[in-house]
């Protein structure tokens, strides 16, 4: 078997959740179950499972922003190509992301919040913000070479 | 998120235990920072923590420097491999107390 190849199959998996804060533990056991496909060490799904987090976090947190209660669900899809590329996306219906504007804190100005945004950028190569097709409105990718 | 609290002397002892995200941080917010409002010295014992967030980092950071502001100290104990994981991940473990 070569070594380099990290999953027997392509891996793409989606699921739906709505978008509040009690969802999260939810994202997590998701992850957790499809990264349990790929042959990576633990460490590696751990830190995966932490970027997830965050990014669906900051979709409850800043896309979800002042909109008081619905029940609106947000959608992750992880995939696994054949070249050992991942890509997780997520795809949400809040209020439209500026990835330009979107910054995480300077890490040596020690304070509470805006370390979610650096740890995904710590985690993976690249995070890209797109517009979502209907029904989203955005669509978010995070990619790593595994 | 489950949790104990033990007391002795000045020195108030929080074991926290499960997974701290966004979703629970009040909770452990609103059982740390009275106590260091009450300039107890705080212990927050990490043992049986298997994950935490930004959300939960961001109560360490608070809890830390609301220590230093009313003259008391915030000490973690026992820390989870994930846990320190995340601290160092922020670049943390100059500036929290660590033990």
């Amino acid at each position: 078997m070569n070594e380099t190849i990290k999953s027997e199959n392509k891996i793409s998996e989606t699921r739906e959740f709505i978008v509040n804060s009690a969802s999260l533990k939810e994202v997590r056991s998701f992850s957790r179950e499809v990264f349990e496909k790929i042959k990576i060490d633990q460490d590696l799904k751990d830190e995966l499972v932490l970027a997830i987090a965050e990014a669906a976090q900051n979709i409850v947190k800043h896309a979800y922003k002042d909109i008081e209660t619905n029940d609106d669900k947000m959608e992750i899809k992880i995939s696994l190509g054949k070249n050992d590329e991942l890509e997780i996306g997520f795809f949400d219906k809040g209020k439209p992301v500026d990835g330009a504007k979107v910054r995480h804190r300077n890490i040596d100005d020690v304070k509470p919040g805006g370390l979610g945004t650096f740890f995904i950028q710590q985690i993976m190569d690249a995070v890209v913000f797109r517009e979502g097709e209907k029904p989203w409105i955005n669509h978010i990718i995070l990619t790593k070479q595994l | 998120m489950t949790y104990k609290v033990s007391e002795e002397g000045n020195i108030s002892t929080v074991f926290l235990n499960g997974e701290i995200d966004m979703d629970v941080v009040d909770k452990a917010k609103e059982l740390i920072m009275p106590l260091i409002e009450a300039k107890k010295e705080v212990h927050i014992n990490l043992k049986d923590v298997q994950y935490m967030d930004s959300s939960g980092i961001s109560v360490l950071i608070e809890s830390h420097q609301k220590a230093l502001e009313v003259g008391t100290k915030v000490t973690l104990k026992e820390i989870s491999k994930s846990v320190l994981k995340v601290i160092m991940m922020a670049k943390l473990e100059q500036i929290l107390n660590l033990d």
